[in-house]
């Protein structure tokens, strides 16, 4: 197989300034394999995707022409090896754009505002722009790989972001009269902001709208046809009426290059203008493309007829009637090692290699020259192999690469493995079968995941495995895609027989090569999509996940095992999905049965929905509460409902209806005697609210706190009433009468309180309350009537140092005396303190 | 001189808190806060354009622990409000809603955006819900008719660091979701953030724990939890990997929220309150000492604060109680109060001294050195300061009678002393006006020690407390008697109960005695030294540090593991005695306490999980060359229910024990007896009024 391969430098050519070199690399041959491309509108997909064609209908073709003649309301999808991917026919408004999402899927969007996302196996999503869009109408849009902006006939734009189907947001008007001349998008990813920018050429200069603003750029250069941003989004590259090509970064604050395509010597309107990688443009007419290099120099290439041009990252890929080729700018490791005359090490030690498999021993000599740069020329090397097209060339600067580091001490392969191992993912997807021509850094740009997709979203499982597996990823995603394949694809039988059967080949496989932790829900909803409801059961029951496994059991209407499951799981979310859900369906009867019938397992999905249904729905947990007895459950709701009223009466109502709840229930006599007082309370409070004359509030007060009220409103009659309404223990009404007649400092009837009968909680409560509510000198009248022995610190609990001399004194106590004559706070009273000590003997 | 002095206090820093024990590195949490940080920023920058923050008021708290209000300015936020009812009045198009699920929330937001509708006011509407988004909520929108104008996306806050040590999901009413309302909704969201910790500092091998919730999240954690972003820290780089989980539910040991705590910060929460780290002072406590002081961040954060304090009574302030830049707090927060007095006036002392350095500066060079200290002499004089005034307010409030009569019948409660004579002073505090939580609290406490009360008692004393306090409490007392709380009970239980009840009950006489639940300890030993997690209520130790202590410290249940070491003096406890200390031994499970475990009630449980097939391969061959003699470990602890500022303060004591294992105290929040009672008791009463967080 080895065959000596041209030289890559076969394929350079250098700018007319002599210093860059860009290279076309013929990918694929493929004469007669696509239609004349002047006839129809293109879309191309990045990243070595297949590119789409729709007829174009404001030309005319003559009848059976080619035989590539299809109707106009038709898709076809081509790879860049020119085979047939897909044809896609149309039923739906007309069609006002297409375009590729980053994963492969084509974006269909009609002037109604709906738009498709169709996978390479012709399955899709549809979604809308809105009612409003789809009245306005669309009348054109700009598609990149995670989202889109519309432009509706009453000229305002809309923005979908990621592809979720999610609501579409307008964007600043940007205040047209009429559609611009042409337009291009940023995508979000691309700009400062995150957020998508709009440039619009309308009348003679650019519009820059954003979701916030629109702006004028005050350019005078316009109008313009073609506005192409580059694909990292800093550069723009804008073609005017003159032909004159002018590329600007996006800002308008530095200009970059002018050509005027006129001079190109080309016939007939340009076709397009693409950006080939960040740093050159390709002008494209039939039959020519013309590389606009940064400086305005030009490289140009000739094609047979139409040819359409898709911007790579690092390059421009171009596809012709003959052939499908990539034009980039030699990359800088290639430049290195095979540029005519190139003295870098990476040439040397190329060249030291060739020599070495010819047997010469310049390779030591040309090594030795080279051995502080070794390291680095080994790595370019090792690069290098990436750029290469051919597998010839990438061998042979592994090889170069592999001999040179025999010469180095310590040198870590990792980055030798990961080239070999990409190239050999990468070389098997380039062959024409496949048709995926990604070149290494679209590989490292787009991740080893994105490719495992697109393999699969074309049906190339075994390959998609064998990839995973030789780059050890887990092949979850490759099997699930396979299993909804093999699903769709399998006749749907009644058989059960045949059910069984396909779920353990499933079965099998997914544990044999998934380690079991592949996602059996995925697989059952799309079972269930094609209307295999036993198999979806059946291969449910295989599912761990409870959060997979309960929305597809509630639309195959299994509502008890969802709820069961959910609840199992103990992701209450999931529950108040189902709960809600099914209380949306059921009957509210069958609703209730299904939770109660569910027992203790069902019991947090129960109280659940009761959080829910206190808040949102107290009705329905009435119902709830009624329909099962739960008599103290529905005296609480009561309660609660009665501590939200403002309605007096409303909330008699309640506290009665509440009492009736728990007189149901004999074991809550005590509660139901309790709300009986509490209603009594209430009328008695309504009663002392009219005879005050509404001036002092009482209702839903306590009862304590409706005796305190009473007191300090002078109302003492009423207190002792309700007292002995009520059953007030003598204690705790003698505490609220001191703290109320404290409260409104009459200290007169405090103590007449005090003297009306012997203090059933004692007279040191007095003395402490009067002291903590700052009245030491009426508290200390309350002193005597105390315990002897604690009188002397009441004394000093009530600042009255004098008297607690005193008692000491009379009850002949010396050493009390002296230590109160240690705490006392000042000279004058330790003094009298002294006196009173001396006076003692 | 000057050397001596000043080297004083940051030895004494060392031993005395937790921060820097033994030179031993800990995990480090700091990432847990950044992540919430960066999570934050990009939810705010995914709205473009100037926006109207409308915050959720529970939120503001957490939040203000994880970000500050200039982040927010700097990222587009023009104005902040409170979600509260009423109209909303915002300038710019896109409106920003930041909460937790709840339904009352939703309904505001619904309301307010059907407002805008009317008044024809276009504005762009984003929720974010915090942790994650809910279909009820979606629910709720589509039924209120405004799902259309709103995106809902979410934003992930889950374990916020609240002290070095400690890990806190903030949430306010966990304890009464799961046991009054059973709504589950936090277990799984602490399974989440525990996946999350998992994800970031490697696998807990083991998982220990007890309590039936407990349970039900150790079962959630070992089945696959669905994929969340999380930063990683390299498990083999991990100063400190963990060695297990303890899970233990809030209702496996009801009885120590219940107690008055008595250490310094779970003082300050008892009386004066901690919100999020953040206590409510008077200003005046927190004005520097002299002129405003750059140096002192702890002293006052006011842009923190703002976000949290809008508009508040003039003579208030909210601040911080952060050991990382007050270590003056460091130092106290643990101490049971009664040893904060002395403390204080060792640290005023030494302060005096380090000024008179002053005195003793002849050279210019003395002088410049002491100028160099001066910022940090005064940054400790400020937080003396502070710490002086908030115990001077502490001091006049448990000298009070109803807060020693409260001690005193939670001291013969626990000790099982005349049980039924505490029903009746309970009686006796009703009438004198004690307030309903403390009330409360000590009815439960009663019926747990004591296994249930006699009927007829418990009749009356409910009547009383209803009469006093409000029959709108009857749901309050059929919630704390009702399972699954059960923590007012009727001896003999009423017939129509469930067996069940009654196995429930804990045999709380046995377990004093088998856990070493009471301490007899002499007073002279608790001033200087603690001796035993008992310290911490004076005498009593926390059921749930005691079942830590099981697994992680088994010595430390049968004997005080530091009275070996009481010989030595407080001060000198430093490098001395730290090499002998014993190294921590390896997790075993319950091993050794089964029978014990068994009687209390709730689940007992203890997981191996089986290290997930990556790692397995490289990680154990590295740290088990390391273990078990070189490698320091961490026990992370988790409370679902929320643990108390006392019980952390224990934890950290056992920590300080022994070598080479460390506490990871997680919690979903930090709760007190009264916290416990007020989210019980919530009756949904809300004040009306709108204010304005203009920034």
């Amino acid at each position: 197989m080895d065959i000596i391969a041209e030289h890559p430098t076969t394929t350079w050519e250098a700018m007319p300034d002599g210093n860059v070199f860009y290279r076309r690399l013929q990918l694929y041959t493929i004469p007669g394999k696509l239609p004349d491309l002047d006839d129809f509108v293109v879309a191309g997909c990045r990243n070595g995707g297949p590119i789409a064609l729709m007829r174009d209908s404001s030309r005319i073709i003559p009848v059976g022409g080619t035989g590539h003649t299809f109707p106009k309301s038709q898709i076809q999808v081509y790879s860049p090896a020119g085979e047939g991917l897909l044809l896609l026919s149309w039923d739906q408004g007309k069609i006002i754009r297409f375009g590729w999402t980053a994963d492969e899927r084509l974006v269909v969007l009609n002037e109604e505002g709906v738009y498709r996302l169709y996978d390479l196996q012709s399955d899709y999503q549809q979604f809308s722009l809105g009612s409003e869009a789809a009245e306005m109408g669309i009348i054109d849009a700009q598609i990149h790989e995670n989202g889109l902006v519309a432009l509706s006939g009453s000229l305002s734009l809309l923005e979908v972001k990621d592809w979720e189907g999610s609501r579409p947001l307008t964007l600043a008007n940007p205040g047209l009269s009429e559609p611009p001349h042409s337009w291009a998008v940023i995508p979000p990813d691309q700009n400062i902001s995150r957020h998508v920018e709009v440039l619009l050429s309308v009348e003679n200069t650019i519009l820059v709208v954003d979701n916030l603003e629109n702006m004028d750029q005050r350019i005078s250069r316009g109008p313009f046809l073609r506005v192409s941003p580059s694909p990292n989004g800093k550069l723009l590259a804008l073609l005017n009426y003159n032909g004159s090509l002018w590329v600007v970064s996006t800002d308008f604050q530095r200009n970059l290059a002018e050509f005027d395509t006129q001079t190109a010597g080309a016939e007939g309107p340009v076709n397009q203008v693409e950006w080939c990688g960040n740093d050159a443009i390709l002008v494209t007419w039939n039959n020519l493309a013309v590389l606009v290099g940064p400086s305005g120099d030009t490289l140009r290439y000739f094609y047979v007829g139409a040819t359409f041009a898709v911007t790579e990252i690092d390059g421009v890929r171009v596809i012709g009637q003959e052939v499908c080729d990539f034009i980039q700018k030699v990359p800088t490791s290639t430049m290195s090692v095979f540029r005519p005359g190139s003295t870098s090490p990476s040439a040397i030690l190329f060249d030291a290699w060739e020599s070495f498999t010819r047997r010469s021993s310049k390779a030591n000599e040309s090594i030795r020259s080279i051995r502080p740069d070794l390291a680095a020329a080994v790595n370019e090397c090792i690069d290098a192999a990436g750029r290469e097209w051919e597998p010839y060339w990438q061998r042979r600067l592994l090889s170069a690469a592999k001999f040179g580091w025999g010469f180095l001490d310590l040198y870590n392969p990792s980055d030798f493995v990961a080239m070999g191992q990409s190239l050999k993912v990468l070389n098997s997807v380039r062959f024409y079968e496949i048709g995926i021509p990604l070149t290494y850094s679209q590989f490292q740009y787009a991740s080893l995941m994105h490719l495992i997709t697109r393999l699969t979203s074309r049906n190339l499982h075994l390959l998609a495995l064998r990839i995973s597996s030789y780059l050890s990823l887990t092949p979850d995603s490759v099997l699930k895609h396979w299993a909804s394949a093999k699903i769709a694809r399998s006749k749907a039988t009644t058989a059960d027989g045949e059910d069984e059967g396909l779920c353990q080949v499933i079965v099998d496989k997914f544990e044999k090569l998934g380690n079991g932790a592949v996602s059996y829900a995925d697989i059952a909803r799309r079972a269930w999509e094609v209307g295999r409801a036993g198999l979806a059961t059946k291969l449910l029951d295989h599912e761990t996940r409870a959060s997979d496994q309960v929305p597809l059991l509630l639309t195959m209407k299994e509502d008890k095992l969802a709820l069961l499951k959910a609840v199992d799981s103990g992701d209450t979310e999931l529950v108040y999905h189902v709960l809600l859900h099914l209380h949306k369906r059921l009957p509210l009867g069958s609703f209730f049965r299904l939770i109660e019938d569910g027992g203790e397992r069902l019991a947090p999905a129960s109280r659940l929905l009761q959080v829910y249904a206190r808040e949102q729905n107290r009705e329905m947990l009435r119902d709830f509460y009624y329909s099962d007895d739960r008599r103290v459950e529905s005296a609480s709701l009561a309660l609660e409902e009665a501590s939200r009223m403002t309605d007096q009466a409303a909330v008699v109502t309640s506290v009665k209806a509440a009492e009736k709840f728990f007189s149901e229930d004999k074991d809550r006599s005590f509660e139901a005697k309790m709300m009986d007082e509490s209603a009594r309370l209430l009328t008695i409070q309504q009663q002392l609210e009219k005879d005050s004359d509404g001036k002092v509030k009482f209702f839903g007060q306590s009862v304590s706190e409706t005796v305190h009220i009473c007191l300090v409103n002078g109302m003492g009659k009423r207190a002792d009433k309700v007292k002995a309404e009520f059953k007030v223990p003598d204690k705790r009404f003698w505490y609220i009468k001191l703290h109320a007649l404290t409260a409104i400092r009459d200290f007169v009837s405090l103590e007449a309180f005090a003297r009306s009968k012997r203090s059933p909680i004692g007279y040191e409560a007095f003395v402490q309350h009067l002291v903590e509510a700052g009245h030491p000198k009426e508290a200390s009248t309350y002193v005597v009537r105390c315990d002897a022995p604690r009188r002397v610190e009441l004394y000093v609990l009530c600042d009255d140092w004098r008297a607690a001399g005193k008692e000491c004194k009379e009850r002949g106590d010396k050493k009390g005396l002296e230590q109160l004559k240690k705490r006392c706070p000042n000279s004058l009273l330790s003094r009298e303190l002294e006196i009173m000590g001396t006076s003692m003997k | 001189m000057i050397m001596a002095a000043t080297s004083a206090p940051s030895s004494e820093f060392l031993t005395s808190s937790g921060l820097g024990r033994d030179n031993e590195q800990s995990l480090d949490i700091e990432v847990l806060k950044d992540a919430a940080k960066k999570a934050l920023i990009n939810a705010l920058n995914s709205v473009n354009g100037a926006k109207t923050l409308v915050l959720d008021p529970t939120l503001a708290g957490p939040l203000g622990l994880v970000t500050e209000v200039a982040l927010l300015k700097h990222h587009g936020v023009d104005k902040m409000f409170w979600l509260e009812p009423g109209p909303l009045t915002s300038t710019t198009t896109n409106v920003i809603y930041l909460c937790r699920p709840l339904i009352k929330y939703v309904k505001i937001i619904a309301d307010q955006i059907k407002i805008h509708s009317k008044e024809s006011l276009k504005h762009r509407y984003t929720l974010f819900l915090v942790p994650r988004t809910s279909t009820l909520v979606s629910r709720i929108l589509e039924e209120e008719g405004v799902l259309g104008d709103v995106t809902v996306s979410s934003y992930n806050l889950q374990f916020i660091p609240v002290a070095e040590d400690v890990i806190s999901l903030e949430y306010d009413n966990a304890f009464k979701e799961l046991w009054v309302d059973g709504d589950e909704t936090v277990i799984y969201n602490s399974a989440l953030a525990l996946d999350v910790l998992q994800k970031t500092y490697g696998q807990f091998p083991r998982i220990i724990g007890k309590g039936d919730y407990a349970s039900k999240l150790a079962t959630l954690l070992t089945r696959p939890l669905p994929e969340q972003p999380s930063v990683s820290v390299d498990p083999l780089t991990s100063p400190a990997p963990f060695d297990s989980l303890i899970i233990l539910d809030r209702h496996v040991d009801m009885i120590t929220p219940l107690l008055t705590q008595l250490t310094y910060e779970g003082l300050i929460d008892e009386l004066i309150g901690i919100k999020n780290s953040h206590v409510e002072i008077p200003l005046s406590l927190l004005n520097p000492p002299s002129a405003p002081n750059p140096e002192n961040p702890g002293a006052s954060l006011p842009s923190t604060s703002a976000i949290i304090t809008p508009v508040l009574n003039e003579k208030t302030k909210k601040h911080v109680l952060s050991a990382a830049t007050d270590p003056l707090f460091a130092e106290l927060r643990d101490l049971n109060f009664s040893s904060v007095g002395k403390r204080l006036s060792r640290v005023a002392h030494r302060l005096d001294e380090d000024y008179k350095a002053r005195l003793q500066a002849k050279t210019v060079a003395q002088l410049r050195d002491f100028v160099g200290k001066l910022g940090g002499l005064q940054t400790e004089h400020q937080a003396l300061k502070l710490h002086t005034g908030l115990s001077e307010m502490l001091v006049p409030r448990t000298r009070t009678n109803l807060f020693s009569k409260s001690l005193e019948i939670q001291q013969n409660l626990v000790a099982s002393y005349e049980t039924s004579a505490q029903i009746s002073a309970i009686e006796d505090m009703i009438a004198q006006g004690a307030d309903m939580q403390t009330v409360a609290r000590l009815l439960c406490l009663a019926s747990i020690t004591t296994g249930g009360i006699k009927t007829r008692a418990l009749e009356n004393v409910k009547k009383e407390f209803l009469q006093a306090y409000g029959y709108h409490l009857l749901p309050l007392l059929l919630s704390l008697s009702a399972p699954p709380l059960s923590i007012i009970l009727q001896n003999p239980p009423p017939v129509s109960m469930s067996p069940s009840v009654a196995v429930n009950k804990l045999p709380f006489t046995a377990i004093r005695k088998s856990l070493r639940l009471l301490i007899d300890d002499n007073p002279e030993a608790l001033e200087e030294l603690e001796n035993d997690i008992s310290y911490v209520y004076s005498g009593y130790a926390p059921i749930s540090v005691r079942l830590v202590q099981c697994v992680a410290q088994k010595s430390g249940v049968i004997s005080n593991p530091a009275e070996k070491v009481s010989v030595d003096t407080p001060d000198g406890k430093g490098k001395g005695s730290a090499s002998k200390k014993l190294f921590a031994h390896p997790i075993v499970g319950w091993k050794g306490f089964e029978d014990i475990l068994s009687t209390i009630p709730g689940q007992t449980f203890d997981i191996v999980q089986k290290a997930p097939a990556a790692t397995a391969s490289r990680a154990p061959s590295i740290s088990s060359l390391l273990r078990p003699h070189e490698q320091t470990t961490t026990t992370a602890i988790f409370f679902l229910g929320g643990c108390t500022y006392t019980e952390i303060a224990a934890l950290r004591w056992v920590g300080r024990q022994n070598r080479g294992r460390k506490f990871l105290i997680a919690t979903t929040g930090i709760v007190s007896g009264a916290s416990l009672m007020k989210s019980i008791a919530n009756d949904g009463k809300r004040g009306p009024g709108k204010r304005d967080t203009t920034i």
